[in-house]
């Protein structure tokens, strides 16, 4: 007779009670892995969106433009862009160069005058890693480097009355500080999901944000593409050091570094997560050490006997703290299969979650598989059991012999 | 109110010799099942000492004790105090398992034991599924089937009929004969106390009688 087989008779022997301890941990297991999934699947596209709406996995600007981020004049542009890309473009870590020139102005129809916030871009790049081009409305992403065209946000074209093919003019301060005016075609309309940001985006190309803003070869900062995420760090402090190298006055951030509201998201899901399996873990503690002290009670006696035959207390211990790991054990098995059948079934059920603040669409929900969650689920299960049964075993090894065998 | 302290035993002094039956009587309360607590390990004294082979075994700590009652030492409960879970051939494999004996071994001893009580074709059974009687023979035989050289049974024969006691006492009888195994056995059964070699009578904690 083995432990584990004691430990499994032991279990059978009162089922219901083992059936209702061993629900709360499976549904607990289930609740934890399921939540996490959201939550990891939640922040991939947050990450995956926050790089791919215009961030990048890296930015290279001047030192300076970094700390004066609401500069739109081009004071401390980079100088030699071209260069500089082409300096970068010789790292196998990267797959792609945005350069980017950013400014603010006005945007007019004749009639009427809206405040924009543009960025004059590469669209070639720019359509085959950001998300823009495929995210507009109507008419046609941005056709090349100084195409004189503009793709204006649903919300400002709307504000502004105009639509595809009309003709507006993009009003901005200049490097010296006058006022200078172009020109050009609305191109399309883009779908961005941000509301504040749709009734002022204005994305153009660099030809043309250069003659806005009078300042050929210079540009705001150059968004890098890599290869994977995981890469950004080493491949910033590289690509750093090769333009120092090369006499470039550079500095860099990361995706991460960059997206403040990714790590405000990242931090509030963490401390809802955290705060949810606290509560998961408490409830399964107290469930499991009730249902282990009625177990130790209801065999106080019998604990005697086997004590008086020459069973050390440690035994004692040992066979209720194996019960409580079989027991978390295949609970924890149950809640995985559990957690994977719901999982499945949310996934195909085609619920639409609403939209959060600032977003105009809602996100299909899906849940990772997030095999970190069910080995922490497996581990936090597992302990909580083993932890809840050392008490009430510990007890019942400790428990004079003389009053364990008069136990009624 | 404070809990009313009781002088269980007083001024006692008993020896037990291998192959002894030795029998424990009195009224209820008189201190039967606390000297076979005592005697058996199983409690610590206030006061006196408790001597195995001339050592002290009072001041041990609770793993020396349990394994002196693991080596040493059977027990008989007057509700059998069989493991539930188990079957009748686990209950009786349960002390040699405490051993590390080797399995086979184990089993085969278990075997011939519940076959000398006359179990045999009912080793598969839980307690639940057997009578008193039977349920008192494979406590015996668990108490036994180590070899133990005392036998501490407490009220053997209070809840088996006249049949099942007479086997039970038939065996005890043998065991204490044969293999030279010491009981000392509590009861007010005069059936029992007749088969005893020595009869020690308590009365509120005393002996009054060693006959």
């Amino acid at each position: 007779m083995t432990v584990w087989s004691l430990a499994l008779r032991n279990l059978l022997r009162n089922r219901r009670r083992s059936l209702l301890t061993g629900l709360v941990v499976v549904v607990g297991f289930a609740a934890f892995t399921l939540a996490a999934g959201f939550m990891a699947q939640s922040l991939d596209g947050l990450r995956e969106g926050t790089i791919r709406n215009g961030l990048g996995h890296l930015q290279l600007a001047d030192p300076l433009a970094f700390d004066d981020a609401a500069d739109g004049s081009l004071e401390h542009g980079l100088a030699n862009a071209e260069t500089i890309e082409r300096i970068l473009r010789a790292d196998p870590a990267v797959v792609e160069i945005l350069p980017r020139i950013d400014f603010v102005g006005l945007i007019t129809n004749g009639n009427r005058s809206v405040p924009f916030v543009g960025t004059g871009l590469d669209p070639g790049p720019e359509a085959r890693t950001m998300d823009h081009a495929t995210a507009l409305s109507a008419g046609q992403w941005l056709a090349d480097r100084n195409a004189r065209s503009v793709v204006l946000g649903g919300g400002l074209a709307s504000a502004l009355g105009v639509h595809v093919g009309d003709t507006v003019t993009l009003l901005a301060t200049t490097a010296d500080g006058t006022l200078n005016g172009v020109d050009a075609s609305v191109a399309g309309l883009a779908d961005i999901p941000i509301k504040e940001l749709d009734d002022r985006f204005v994305a153009t190309s660099l030809g043309l944000a250069a003659d806005l803003l009078l300042v050929p070869d210079r540009v705001s900062r150059i968004v890098v593409m890599l290869r994977d995420a995981a890469e950004s760090r080493p491949a910033l402090r590289r690509l750093c050091a090769s333009l120092r190298d090369q006499g470039f006055d550079v500095a860099g951030k990361t995706w991460e570094e960059l997206g403040l509201f990714y790590r405000q998201v990242r931090l509030l899901y963490l401390g809802i997560f955290g705060f949810m399996g606290a509560v998961l873990v408490v409830v399964v503690l107290l469930a499991t050490t009730n249902s282990m002290l009625m177990a130790a009670t209801e065999r106080t006696r019998e604990i005697g006997t086997l004590r008086a035959l020459g069973t050390r207390s440690a035994a004692i211990q040992r066979m209720f703290v194996a019960e409580a790991t079989l027991l978390a054990g295949v609970a924890c098995l149950v809640g995985a299969l559990l957690s994977l059948a719901v999982r499945a079934a949310l996934n195909h059920s085609g619920i639409v979650l609403p939209p959060p603040p600032g977003v105009t669409h809602g996100m299909p929900l899906y849940v990772k598989l997030y095999g970190v969650a069910y080995a922490g689920a497996a581990v936090a299960m597992a302990v909580t059991v083993v932890l809840a049964s050392a008490l009430p075993a510990r007890r019942a090894a400790r428990i004079p012999i003389v009053e364990a065998l008069a136990h009624v | 109110m404070g809990a009313v302290r009781v002088r269980a035993l007083e001024a006692l002094d008993v020896d037990v010799q291998r192959g002894e039956f030795l029998i424990l009587q009195g009224p209820s309360g008189s201190g039967k099942t606390t000297l076979i607590n005592l005697l058996g390990l199983l409690d610590r004294p206030d006061a006196g000492s408790l001597l195995l082979d001339g050592r002290s075994v009072g001041e041990m700590d609770e793993n020396a004790r349990a394994d002196l009652r693991r080596d040493r030492f059977g027990f008989v409960f007057q509700t059998f105090n069989l493991v539930p879970v188990l079957t009748a051939l686990e209950n009786v494999e349960y002390p040699l398992g405490l051993r590390r004996e080797p399995r086979a071994a184990m089993r085969a001893r278990a075997q011939a034991v519940l076959a000398r009580v006359g179990l045999t074709g009912r080793e598969e059974l839980r307690p639940d599924l057997l009578s008193g009687g039977e349920r008192q023979r494979v406590a015996l035989a668990r108490a036994v089937v180590h070899e133990p050289e005392v036998v501490f049974a407490d009220e053997p024969t209070a809840h088996l009929d006249s049949q099942a006691t007479a086997s039970v006492l038939e065996l005890m009888q043998e065991l204490c004969d044969e293999r030279h195994v010491a009981f000392v056995v509590a009861t007010h059964d005069p059936r029992v106390v007749a088969r005893g070699h020595r009869v020690l009578t308590l009365r509120d904690g005393r002996t009054v009688v060693d006959s």
